[in-house]
């Protein structure tokens, strides 16, 4: 996984991510998931919410929500002591908080089911998640349950998480 | 007379309550307000809030002092998280209001943000009518 740092959208943040990972860039395009938010701040969201890549592409995220703070989040133990929900051997990430219009960008090889949240807003069940490639051994079951060690995860965020069979099918999932 | 003077000076200062000491009116407010933006990352201007203010050690209630773009005070906002609200032992007593005279009041859910993580309600009492509350809109 390569991660690049925050960047200000206008001087184009797509292009730098493309440029944090040259190996990459003829693989697949960017994938954007959108941080969002209604204008007095009574509900928060990631879309797509559920999203389907391939090894080496790029997710970016941008914050489009002109009043508010959003991250972008791995369930790791190196992340406010989150339960580990990215696969094995995979890098962790966390955009720490992106004002409107800033963007972060991760490039995930490695397979699996990668769960994200947003740090502000995990209580208001603001979480995503990916899966590159096959998901893996990681099965629907254990991914609807708390996963154990690490902080409890607020149950309004684990029963946000699109099921893996849907992002499957689909490819990508909106958030309802 | 001159020691009578200066002794009236003196009590009538110490008579002041210490929050009506502050300015509130302009930004920035005098005291130990602090600017929001500049204690956690958020936008300085908050479409539908403006910009905020607040003593640190009130958090998370509040209370926030909100300003238009020319620095106008036009309300005093509470954030009271929802947990603490369905808790019967908890309280929010006595809150300070420095603001002075409320046109109206809003009352909202807000699902966080960096200060104040968990859902909370916007109890927000403006200073100015409903029609000068564009003065804080999105542009």
């Amino acid at each position: 996984m390569t991660i690049d740092r925050r960047d200000i959208l206008r001087i184009g943040g797509g292009f730098l991510a493309g440029l944090a990972s040259p190996r990459h860039l003829l693989a697949a395009e960017a994938v954007e998931i959108r941080m969002q938010g209604k204008a007095d701040g009574s509900h928060v969201w990631f879309d797509p919410i559920g999203l389907r890549i391939q090894p080496g592409q790029t997710i970016r995220w941008i914050n489009l929500d002109r009043g508010n703070s959003h991250t972008a989040t791995a369930y790791h133990s190196k992340n406010l002591e989150r339960p580990l929900r990215i696969p094995a051997g995979a890098e962790p990430w966390n955009s720490d908080y992106l004002l409107p219009n800033e963007t972060f960008s991760v490039t995930l090889t490695v397979e699996g089911v990668y769960d994200f949240f947003c740090i502000p807003h995990e209580h208001a069940g603001m979480v995503g998640r990916i899966i590159v490639g096959q998901p893996g051994r990681s099965s629907a079951a254990d991914l609807s349950t708390q996963a154990a060690g690490g902080e409890t995860i607020p149950e309004i965020a684990l029963r946000a998480f699109p099921s893996v069979e849907e992002i499957m099918r689909r490819g990508v999932v909106r958030p309802a | 007379m001159r020691i009578a003077v200066a002794t009236l000076a003196l009590l009538s200062a110490f008579a002041l309550p210490a929050q009506a000491a502050d300015q509130v009116e302009k930004a920035p407010p005098t005291g130990a307000y602090k600017k929001v933006s500049e204690l956690v990352k958020l936008p300085d201007f908050l479409p539908g809030l403006g910009q905020l203010y607040v003593d640190p050690t009130t958090l998370p209630a509040g209370p926030f002092l909100a300003y238009d773009r020319d620095g106008r005070l036009v309300s005093t906002v509470y954030m009271l998280p929802i947990d603490d609200l369905t808790n019967k032992d908890k309280r929010f007593d006595d809150l300070a209001a420095p603001g002075g005279k409320v046109d109206h009041v809003d009352v909202y859910f807000n699902a966080g943000h960096p200060g104040v993580e968990k859902p909370h309600v916007h109890v927000v009492l403006w200073h100015v009518p409903k029609a000068d509350e564009t003065r804080v809109a999105a542009k």
